[in-house]
Order: structure tokens, then sequence, then C-alpha cells
């Protein structure tokens, strides 16, 4: 007997449906064949906002965990023909252009020529968090769970280039992954960090997430990592690095993935930007995840407030936590530190003594000082979105 | 609420075949099957074309995930498929497209 074939799996399945039919988010999408809408290594339960590609978000409660686990991370693809089978014997990581000695690498030169680097860091989609916008923005209408925190382990970029000898006067670094568009004319994706950026030392070409190798969806079968960098620049399937003579100017940096070039990157809500820059680090964000959002909690019963936090690079320094709506601030207690670029988890212990309605809030603060903004900051593509998020609990 | 019990089989079935709906290794190559999800458009005048069009890059959830647009909001989404993506219409489907966005997807005045 399959081990799926049981009541609770039935009712999971079931549960994916009727809930699509009720919130009427699915009420338009057919599966054929009565095939359930199930993607390849990842769990059922997660949020579908597209299919072809496939953008699929992971709900809250997972990230009660301090890791993401890989088949519950988020999936974000750009372009239509996203690769769905791999042969190792045949893909090659190539590094040409601008370069003393053009390589090909295969998956075994990466793993046996080179020094591993392991570490953790948050993978944050730009538009995480675009359906909360006012105005609203068109995109991929994510809530807050295009995100997850991940052990990545592979190659260092800047080991590989040095394989390969940048040659004087290059300026930037293409990475082009295996994906196309289902058309000529759609432009590849492709993303650029200039060379000085893409030299850093904790910039990898990672082969591993949480140990194991990557999921198809998420990249397999190698991924740039740009930590503290927001995930359009962490190139899936990566297969062809090109190091440029002079700026890159593809579509996907040239137009899209741009921000107001000020020092919050944002503008009045519904204006139009003077001047935009490629989108970069990521900016400081906390999230309240237990209780979840209208939950009902006992009077006076002791409970725990809990949460994440992380920022662009520099670990979290403290998390204040507020139960009357912004009127009085207290630190909560951080958790493991697995080092800047990873998530802290955060606790706050509470024991609310009248029964009503409470609005919790939650603001991190990183070791540079920077936090996050009461009001929602506004840009046209719906990025970075930061504001210090509210939750609303029953007590009685 | 009593399920209907061809319902019942289907999504039995559906459990089955889940388990196998992940990846495949043969030898050094690995798989994945995508499930074949056919999203439809809500009825309209124009359905039929921006479906077909549309189809050609995406599936249509990304258009029924979209917030509602105004005229001018969907006219700048389709004005980038074409100038940017090159979708292939011509200026009358392009009219007809961005009509039948603006009605039954945009914004209620």
């Amino acid at each position: 007997m399959n081990t799926l074939f049981t009541r609770r799996g039935f009712l999971k399945t079931a549960g994916i449906i009727t809930a699509g039919v009720t919130l009427g988010r699915f009420d338009d999408l057919v599966a054929s064949e009565n095939k359930p809408i199930i993607f390849p290594e990842k769990k059922k339960d997660l949020i579908l906002l597209t299919s072809r590609p496939p953008q699929l978000e992971t709900p809250l409660p997972y990230f009660k965990e301090l890791i993401t686990p890989n088949d519950a991370l988020f999936v974000r693809w750009h372009l239509a023909n996203i690769p769905t089978s791999v042969d190792l014997n045949q893909w090659k990581l190539k590094v040409n252009g601008n370069v003393d000695e053009e390589l090909t690498l295969s998956m075994d030169d990466l793993k046996n020529k080179f020094e591993k680097a392991t570490y953790t860091a948050v993978i944050q989609c730009s538009g995480n968090g675009r359906s909360f916008f006012e105005p609203r923005v068109p995109g991929g209408q994510w809530k807050n769970g295009a995100m997850g925190n991940v052990t990545w382990g592979g190659v260092r970029l800047k080991d590989i280039l040095a394989g390969a000898g940048i040659k004087g006067g290059s300026v930037e670094i293409a990475f082009d992954g295996l994906d196309t568009g289902p058309l000529p004319s759609v432009p590849d994706f492709i993303k650029s960090l200039s060379v000085d950026k893409a030299l850093e030392d904790d910039i990898i070409i990672a082969y591993e997430m949480n140990g194991g190798r990557l999921t198809m969806l998420n990249g397999f079968p190698v991924r740039l990592i740009v930590p503290g960098w927001y995930a359009t620049y962490w190139v899936k399937a990566l297969d062809t690095i090109t190091v440029q003579p002079k700026q890159f100017d593809g579509f996907w940096m040239k137009t899209a993935y741009r921000i107001p070039d000020n020092a919050c990157a944002c503008i009045p809500g519904g204006s139009k930007p003077q001047k935009t820059v490629p989108i970069n680090r990521m900016n400081v964000r906390s999230l309240i995840i237990d209780p979840a959002d209208g939950q009902k909690i006992k009077t006076n019963k002791p409970t725990e407030i809990m949460g994440l936090a992380f920022s662009g690079g520099y670990s979290i320094k403290d998390v204040l936590v507020s139960v009357d709506e912004g009127r009085t601030w207290k630190e909560a207690r951080l958790g493991q530190d697995k080092g800047r670029y990873s998530w802290v988890q955060w606790f706050y212990p509470w024991r609310p003594a009248k029964p009503g309605r409470y609005t919790i809030m939650a603001r991190a603060v990183n070791s540079i000082g920077e936090s996050q903004p009461m009001e929602s900051l506004w840009n046209p593509a719906g990025f970075m979105r930061n504001k210090i998020e509210k939750i609303e609990v029953n007590v009685g | 609420m009593k399920t209907p019990l061809f319902l019942i089989i289907i999504l039995m079935a559906a459990c089955v075949y889940a388990q196998d709906a992940s990846i495949k290794k043969d030898g050094s190559t690995y798989s994945i099957e995508l499930p074949a999800v056919r999203p439809e458009l809500k009825p309209g005048d124009g359905k039929e074309r921006t479906e077909a069009m549309c189809n050609i890059c995406h599936s249509l959830d990304y258009i029924s995930m979209q917030p509602q647009l105004s005229r001018g909001g969907w006219t700048a989404e389709v004005n980038k498929m074409i100038n940017v993506f090159g979708a292939p219409m011509s200026e009358d489907d392009a009219k007809v497209i961005i009509n039948y966005l603006t009605i039954i997807y945009g914004k209620k005045d």
C-alpha cells in the first residue's frame, strides 16, 4: 500500500483543491488528467502563484524553523523553458569572455578541485511582500513567503575566476543559467555583478542546499549565491560566467529589477522615479511568525511570541517587540547566531492579563544601526518591502 | 457534506501520483516532470485571443494573479509583452486583449 494513500494525505490533497475553490484563487485553474497541483521535490502546501514558469510561495508556519527545508523553499523562475532534466556528465560550468584562459568545469571539478565554502544565508525575492503594496503594483503577488533560510555549500566564485584569470580593464561579470525564453525574442535571464563585487569572499557557486543537492526547481545543479543581496542575482542552473569588458546591458539589468536611486529606494505612491539603479543589498526585516495573525490567545496564559529577523549581511543586534500597537517596546531574546547572512529567531514571553484585541509589532535593528520604517516605502516594482509588520490577536 | 465517489477516486489517484511526481535519477541524469496545470481565464469578449496569445510565454494565472489594473496599467503590460518580449500580436490583437483585460480583470469604477 502506498504510504501516501492515507487519510491524512488524502485530506491534504482534498484541502488544496477545496481551499482553492473557496478562496476563488484557483477557481480558474484546471488540473488536467486529474493530477494534483504538486511540484516535484516540493511540499503539497506551498502556495501556487503561477504554474508556467513556476512560482511557489512558502507558507509562514515553515518559518518557525531556523532552517527552511529544501522541499518548502519558495520557487521563482522568469522564463517558461526551465530545466527539467540535467545530465551531470554533459553539464559543464563555462567561464569565458575577457579572461586569460576559458574554463569548462564539471561537477566533479567543482567538488574536487576547489575548496568548499559553507554558510547559512537568507534567500529573498526582491518582490517579497509585493501584494501588500498600496497603491497595488503588477508583478508576482507574493505575500511574505518568497524567502527562506538555507545552508549553502559550494565553491567561491573568486577561486574560479582566479583560475580563469580576469583580464585588465574588465568591468562586470555576467551569469547565465539553463533557462530560456519560449520565443527567440524573449531576453535571456542574465544577471551581472561588478568585478569588485564578484570577487568578494562570500559569493559562492552552490551545489548544496542544507547538505543535499539542489532541488531542480531551486537551480540544480548549481546556482550563484550572493549573500546579503536579493535573490534576483542568485542565478539558478548556472552554466555560463562571462567576464565583460564593459557594463552588461541586458534587459534584466538595464530595465528590470531597478529601484529609485535614493537612500530609501522609495518615491511617493503612484509616481515615477527620476533615476534608477539595479537593486542590490537587502534591507532589514523582521516578521512575527507565532502567533499567526488573527489567532486566539487565552487570557493570563503564558505564551511566547516568536519571529525572525535579518538584514543584508549585517548581524541583527536587537529586535524590539510591542504588544500595545507601538506605544511601548521591549527587547526580545535572540536565538542561535548562524552568522551575519542567516536570519535570527527571536522570542518574547507574553502573558496578556486582560482580554481584548492586541496589536503586536516587531522591529529589528542591525549592527550598523539600520532598521525598519513604520510606514511602507513605495516603489513602482514593489521591491524591498520592510515596514514594521503588525499582527492582531484576540485575547479572551 | 457528502463527497461524490468519483471525486474520491480522482483524489486518491492524485495521491498515488503525488509520490511519483518527484525527481528521477537515471545514471547521471536527473529529471522532473512538472504538473500539467492549465489555468483558464474568465469568460468575456476576447477571452480566446487573450488566452492564445498570452499562453505562448506564460500560464494564464499570471493574469488572474494581478491586482485590478486600470486601462493604462493593462495597456502598459501588453505593450511590455510586445516591445520587450516580442509577443507576436497585431495591433488589432493588442486592442482586443487590452479591452478584455480591462473589462474582466480591470479596476472597477
